[in-house]
């Protein structure tokens, strides 16, 4: 399955998950919705609204996790009767990252986690370290999500 | 049964010499329900990869026509993984280490089975 | 035998339901594996001609193949029933007992059987394996003497002399495309290629959960179903071989079975290179 990156560093771990897991679409994004790579979707449409749903449900459960006065939730599955969803958050030296994964009934929950545990492992290991550009100007902003999107989807 | 008598039950299967470690799994979804003993494994993995196992193997099974598994034993060089799919939509899962007694293994696993119904 | 030929005699058969002609029809399914459509055809037969001898020892040749040994006795003592001193049921009869362990039994079948058949190598045959197997007091489960493997189905034969040689044994390559062997479903139906296609996704888990846990190199999959055992090995890196058998074979001895026809596909696999 083509793996379509803005950040070419995630391309491999994301290919590895992909391959062992079986998960059908994957997104990698940061905490923010800003997607840096993704496999499976077709549209970019999806891309925007699963990256920007997946960033409230993560931003709701920390406030959930805050409001219980512990530490934020690690990770959250779904499962449906065709497909099932896990989102995870992991740490990388430059920025925290969610993970989105969509599966089918050809692999499972515990599958889809155990290989989510090691994407994890290896995109903080191959995460850059040095911090990105903050974006200060809107119209940074809409160059840059034209440009993403034109890196997701190869266009 | 409840999760200490299953937590219980699944002891009883560690007693078996070289047993490392039992456990209790979801088949569907390949995540841990109850183990015991699992020292030096890693619970998620042995419940995901045993729960595939036992899936992809009772296609194959159905497929040749012989029906469900009611037992399964992937032998390797270091140990072996056992399976045992139980009712309510669980296996119980062995992780055993070189030259177990499988078939005392088994009987242990399939008492396991029996209590879950 | 062609499927044009299973046409004519089928076509044969409808124009004269009476006609014995559903003997050959069955021999010809049999013979292609078709063992439901055999068993089907003979038992038909069987309803305007039960006094048939050979009939009923058609439909116990074909209850063997689908190791229904239970009914494949009954069959084989109605011939006896019929035709005293039929040579072929106690060479079955004998094959049953052999089967199941009982060596005197089948040694006193297939002995009867030679004295009214002094000039079948087959039974002779027979004879020399379960005296082998008597000594060894082991149970018989790949030797058939009277039973030779019926290839047919267009692969390769390299099983041959063990029982179900292309009907309960597979090997494939590791993307699930069929080698050799053949594994035929309990109503006849072939169906090698389908459970080839899974078994090339179970041995990439056991390669996967032996490494992952730890286990080191994976050497077998053994598995107890509701109708039937299997093992699997992988022959080489490249191969995987099914072996099945019925409930009545004790899972280690169907391992040893497995072993030795992996052993011979990997000399097979040496010669093909």
């Amino acid at each position: 399955m083509t793996v379509r990156a803005v950040e070419p560093w995630t391309v491999e771990p994301v290919r590895r998950f992909i391959a062992e897991s079986q998960a059908r679409l994957v997104l990698v994004m940061t905490p923010a919705g800003q997607v840096l790579a993704q496999s499976g979707f077709t549209r970019a449409v999806d891309v925007m609204s699963a990256s920007a749903l997946a960033a409230g449900i993560v931003a709701s459960t920390d406030e959930l996790a805050a409001l219980l006065r512990q530490a934020r939730f690690g990770a959250l599955s779904h499962q449906g009767a065709l497909h099932g969803i896990h989102l995870m958050r992991c740490d990388t030296p430059r920025t925290p990252l969610l993970v989105l994964s969509v599966f089918g009934r050809n692999t499972s929950l515990g599958l889809v986690q155990l290989f989510a545990e090691q994407l994890a492992v290896e995109l903080g290991e191959s995460a850059p370290t040095e911090a990105r550009p903050r974006l200060a100007l809107a119209e940074d902003f809409e160059r840059e999500l034209h440009q993403s999107l034109n890196a997701l989807f190869g266009t | 049964m409840n999760v200490a008598e299953l937590n219980t039950a699944l002891e009883q299967v560690t007693q078996v010499p070289r047993v490392l470690g039992a456990m209790v799994v979801s088949a569907d979804e390949g995540i841990v329900v109850g183990e015991a003993l699992m020292e030096g494994l890693q619970s998620n993995a042995v419940a995901a990869l045993a729960a595939s196992v036992s899936q992809k193997l009772a296609q194959t099974t159905g497929a040749a026509g012989l029906g469900s598994p009611s037992f399964v034993h992937l032998a390797a060089e270091n140990g072996a993984l056992l399976a045992v799919p139980a009712g309510l939509g669980l296996v119980i899962v062995v992780v055993a280490g070189r030259d177990v007694n499988v078939g005392l293994a088994r009987l242990e696993m399939l008492k396991v089975a029996e209590t879950i119904g | 035998m062609m499927t044009e030929d299973i046409r004519g005699l089928s076509a044969e058969l409808a124009r004269d339901p009476t006609s014995l002609v559903f003997l050959a029809l069955a021999e010809a399914l049999r013979k292609r594996g078709q063992l439901g459509a055999a068993g089907r055809v003979v038992r038909a037969g069987l309803q305007r001609h039960p006094q048939l001898a050979d009939a009923h020892a058609l439909l116990a040749r074909i209850l063997t193949d689908q190791r229904d040994f239970g009914q494949a006795f009954e069959s084989w003592s109605t011939v006896l029933e019929l035709v005293p001193g039929h040579a072929g049921a106690h060479q079955g009869l004998g094959f049953l007992y052999f089967r199941a362990g009982e060596f005197d039994d089948a040694l006193a079948q297939l002995e009867e059987a030679a004295r009214l058949a002094p000039d079948d190598p087959g039974i002779q045959r027979g004879i020399e394996t379960v005296r082998a197997f008597a000594v060894e007091r082991t149970t018989p489960a790949e030797v058939a003497p009277e039973e030779p493997a019926d290839e047919g189905n267009g692969r390769a034969a390299v099983f041959g002399g063990l029982e179900g040689a292309n009907k309960a044994v597979v090997l494939l390559d590791r993307h699930g495309r069929l080698l050799a062997g053949g594994l035929v479903r309990a109503d006849g139906e072939d169906v090698a290629e389908q459970v080839a296609a899974f078994l090339a996704g179970v041995s990439q888990e056991c390669e996967r959960s032996a490494r992952l846990l730890d286990l080191g190199v994976w050497t077998g999959l053994t598995a107890e179903a509701e109708r039937g055992h299997v093992h699997i090995v992988p022959p080489t890196a490249e191969t995987l071989l099914l072996l099945s058998r019925d409930r009545s074979v004790p899972l280690g001895r169907i391992a040893h079975l497995a072993e030795r026809a992996a052993a011979a596909a990997r000399r097979w696999l040496e010669e093909a290179e």
